[in-house]
């Protein structure tokens, strides 16, 4: 018999057996198990301290095989720029939903990367509050239909949705700013090598580092998972193009 | 021979690996979970799979999990 080559095995970063407590089909679990794949890929699992938010990422730290905190909802990039100041030899990064990276925690994200902390974000971009049942977020499309916005979002009430890693990358202290998408098996691949990217920055001291990555929410979408992942190449990714928008390191290559 | 591990416990049935498989290797079963929706089985019989992980990488639930090719 050939021998058999392993392709694919979950990564040592996630612990042992572990069950995701998301909805099904929900994209949330990808970008943990990516975030799991690039811990292992770098050797940073021993070395890591992560800080998890409010809302469906709250509970990243039943997944993850590293030493965690919980921030207060918003707060987890104060959490971490604290983490990172005190010991600075850890890893330290975010698992954060858009509503609390770009909302109620708008302030604590800007200022760190205006501030060049030394620390990785990762934002959940799904449109909407998720854990709360739906809301509308700072990201919600314009005509999207939400448990606040019953007749759509429209500007002349709402305003705008944020583009994220555009503001981000905009900040001075900001090393490395992309935006990803799980929509499909090939954006899944390019997505771990932008989260592999944006923790390398971190390792080299260079500042900030932050990846946004659109995902679904299927339950609040009322989509199915299929349909879900159409929503997100047809309508997301047409507003919130997936692209590098600042990396200090790409004239150095 | 390459195949997949499908771990049935973690299967949340949102079939999105079905369209995924190169091979459609992957179909609704007749096993149901708690809430009784019929889990997703790896159906190979001609000893098709190509090892390309396509599935697992797509499965948000960690249920596929190893993938060999030989
Ligand atoms: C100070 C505070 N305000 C409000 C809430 C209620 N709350 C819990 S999760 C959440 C929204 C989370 O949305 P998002 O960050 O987009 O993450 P998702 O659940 O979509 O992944 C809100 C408003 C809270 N827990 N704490
Ligand atoms: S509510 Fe939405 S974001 Fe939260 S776990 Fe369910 S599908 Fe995922
Ligand atoms: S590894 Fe590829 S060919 Fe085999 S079941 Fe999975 S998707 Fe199909
Ligand atoms: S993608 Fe995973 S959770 Fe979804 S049906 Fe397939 S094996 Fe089950």
């Amino acid at each position: 018999m050939a021998a058999l080559t392993q392709i694919f095995k979950i990564p040592d970063s996630i612990k042992k057996g572990a069950k995701y407590s998301f909805c099904p089909g929900c994209d949330h679990g990808v970008a943990v198990r990516l975030v799991g794949e690039a811990l292992d890929e770098l050797g940073l699992r021993e070395n890591t301290i992560a800080v998890a938010s409010i809302g469906c990422s709250v509970t990243i730290y039943d997944f993850l095989d590293v030493d965690s905190l919980e921030a207060p909802h918003g707060r987890a990039l104060a959490e971490a720029t604290g983490i990172k100041r005190a010991r600075p030899d850890k890893f330290v990064f975010t698992y954060q939903g858009d509503g609390d990276f770009a909302s109620i925690g708008m302030a604590e994200s800007m200022h760190t990367a205006l501030r060049g902390e030394k620390v990785t974000a990762i934002c959940i971009n799904n449109t909407t509050y998720g854990m709360t049942g739906g809301q509308l977020g700072p990201t919600t499309l314009l005509g999207q239909v939400t448990t606040t916005s019953p007749t759509g979002r429209n500007v002349e009430y709402y305003g705008y949705p944020i583009k994220i890693a555009e503001h981000i990358a905009l900040c001075d202290g900001t090393a490395y700013s992309a935006r990803v998408s799980l929509d499909s098996v090939a954006n899944i691949r390019k997505a771990k090598q932008v989260i592999k990217k944006a923790f390398e920055i971190q390792l080299h001291g260079l500042g900030f580092s932050f990846v946004e990555i659109l995902s679904t929410c299927p339950t609040n979408w009322k989509m199915t998972p299929q349909q879900a992942h159409d929503r997100v190449r047809n309508q997301m990714m047409e507003v919130f193009k997936p692209g590098v928008y600042k990396d200090i390191t790409a004239d150095r290559n | 021979m390459s195949h997949i591990v499908l771990d049935e416990a973690k299967c949340k049935a949102c079939y999105l690996c079905i369209n995924e498989c190169p091979k459609k290797l992957l179909r609704v079963g007749s096993k149901t979970n708690n809430l009784g929706d019929h889990l997703v089985e790896f159906y190979d019989p001609n000893h098709e799979c190509i090892g390309c992980a396509m599935c697992a990488t797509r499965c948000p639930d960690l249920a596929i999990t190893e993938v060999y090719r030989g």
